[in-house]
């Protein structure tokens, strides 16, 4: 036992989860189709109710943001939403009430590792199969407004990132639902917190101006708002790119480290139903 | 069945229904309350996702001035009424979610047995218990909203009000009824109840905020215009009702009538999973 205790998995031995979950998706093609058609009936809802909200202005621009640069800020952010969102509270939810979660700690993995790796696949089959034809039709509503080029290439890299820090969102929230055995109403209080305060459901701009001075010192803005600004602004410099990914990498770290060491922390003390 | 028990079942009075209906939600709250700290946090949870919703609103018109004509006020009327609206698909029928764990598992069977209206002791056996908060914040909102917009509180509009509200709660219940049946023909039905579920968001806005085409969808194929606009309009525009508006009972009894009879078709036609 002390053997298997002490030899943890080669890191590169992860990426074999990333594989089953693509490939334990494909078995769910109908449900994908589904989500694809509920997105686009989404941006259709957005783009009405944001066109009927435009109309009431004289001038078209609000907080330096046109009806377009909105458009495509909600319906990138909602794109975002289904790329880095992992359901992991409601899986590690379900294993806490269940008794299964026991049997994770019987597996020579890292926790966290293990649950990273397992939720990439999906990750990286809803990059292909809903984030890029979203952001196609979008830059197509928007006559092409999304501009192409190296900030395309850093809004990749920042996503990389997004996807981080939601992630460790997502876990230390799972990790919290050891001491509550209750997952349903924390998940939805950190959607709730989550989507509002990172821009995703009311561009930041909109919001008052001390308010999003707060924000901008919280990590939810680093998931949503900063890869929407490199996309989307047309005149940053490397400067700024480097200090956007800056304040993700900061965050990334900050919040790894933090999901680590809670869970180090809750594993002590947990009780498992069932044994 | 034996002689005496027929005799019975045709002798139901009145009260035979809403007698069992209580003995059986009783049991539910009982085992529920073993479960005190989960019961406060989903309340909790779904008080933010509404108190977000009314957020989002009161960002908007910080910005600005009114959306199609509609004002502040009557915004969050429309938001209040349809958050009520929704309340009790939240609170009586959320069994419909597990519908399809009991009908792949086998478990559906021990609803056949019993000499009960299927569908009435399936629906009975859970009561949502967080569908509390939504009401309460819904009531709140509602009546803030009605004293700004200066409604006259007397016999008939309050009738209207139950009327109109008990009407609008049927198309939802209708809606996710039918969703919930679908796991009788179809394995991914819990995506199908997903799919439909997101369009509740969407009720709280003003149907003539879209164009022809999506008014026809959001009125006759997925009715959610009757989940808040239509009804409201008695209350928001009493000089300029929509011929709709006064079809919004009869849409309700029909659509649910609709997802009844497919739901009851379903569990007839169900033959177990033979264990």
């Amino acid at each position: 036992m002390a053997e298997i205790q002490t030899k943890k998995l080669p890191f590169r031995r992860y990426f074999a989860l990333t594989r089953g979950g693509i490939l334990e998706l494909t078995a769910f093609r109908m449900s994908m189709a589904l989500d694809f058609v509920g997105n686009i009936i989404y941006m259709i809802v957005v783009y009405f109710l944001w066109s009927a909200i435009y109309e009431s202005t004289p001038t078209g621009i609000v907080n330096g943001m046109t009806f377009s640069d909105t458009l495509i800020y909600l319906t990138l952010a909602s794109a975002i939403f289904s790329l880095v969102e992992v359901y992991l509270v409601w899986q590690m939810g379900r294993d806490i009430q269940s008794g299964q979660f026991s049997l994770y700690f019987t597996k020579p993995t890292d926790f966290f590792l293990y649950q990273f790796f397992n939720q990439s696949g999906n990750i990286a089959t809803g990059f292909i199969v809903t984030f890029l034809p979203t952001f196609l039709i979008v830059d197509f509503l928007s006559s092409w407004r999304i501009p192409i080029g190296v900030n395309t290439l850093f809004f990749a890299i920042s996503l990389i990132f997004s996807i981080v820090i939601n992630f460790c969102i997502d876990f230390m929230v799972g990790t919290l639902c050891l001491y509550t055995q209750s997952f349903w109403g924390i998940n939805m209080m950190k959607e709730v917190i989550v989507l509002l305060l990172s821009g995703a459901t009311i561009p930041l701009a909109f919001f008052p101006h001390t308010f999003q001075t707060v924000v901008m010192y919280l990590p939810f803005q680093a998931i949503y708002n900063v890869p929407l600004q490199i996309l989307i602004s047309d005149s940053l410099s490397f400067v700024d790119y480097g200090k956007y990914l800056g304040i993700q990498a900061f965050w990334s770290l900050v919040m790894i480290l933090l999901a680590r060491l809670f869970f180090r922390h809750a594993s002590k003390v947990i009780t498992v139903n069932g044994g | 069945m034996s002689e005496i028990q027929l005799e019975q079942r045709t002798k139901r009075s009145l009260l035979f229904y809403p007698k069992i209906y209580l003995m059986i939600i009783t049991q539910d709250i009982k085992s529920k309350m073993h479960y005190r700290a989960d019961f406060f946090i989903s309340i909790l949870g779904m008080l933010a996702t509404n108190i977000s919703g009314f957020v989002a609103f009161w960002l908007i018109f910080q910005n600005f001035p009114s959306i199609k004509g509609w004002t502040y006020h009557e915004m969050i009327f429309l938001y209040a009424f349809s958050l009520l609206a929704l309340t009790p698909v939240q609170l009586f029928f959320d069994n419909n979610w597990s519908l399809r764990f009991a009908v792949y598992s086998g478990d559906f069977v021990k609803y056949c047995f019993r000499p009960l209206n299927l569908y009435f002791y399936f629906v009975s056996e859970v009561v949502d218990v967080k569908g509390v908060g939504q009401f309460v914040f819904g009531l709140a909102i509602l009546i803030y909203s009605w004293e700004h917009l200066a409604i006259p509180v007397n016999f008939q509009t309050i009738l209207l009000l139950i009327v109109a509200m008990i009407s609008a709660s049927l198309i939802m219940i209708a809606m996710m009824t039918a969703a919930a049946a679908t796991c009788f023909w179809i394995m991914n039905s819990g995506m199908v109840m997903v799919f439909l579920f997101r369009f509740k968001d969407y009720a709280k806005y003003p149907v003539t905020i879209f164009n022809q085409a999506f008014q026809i969808f959001f009125s006759f194929i997925i009715p959610i215009g009757f989940v808040s606009y239509y009804p409201s309009l008695v209350f928001l525009r009493p000089g300029h009702i929509h011929p709709l508006s006064y079809l919004t009972p009869l849409v309700a009894l029909v659509f649910f009538y609709g997802s009844y009879k497919l739901w009851m078709r379903g569990a007839m036609k169900y033959s177990g999973t033979g264990s």
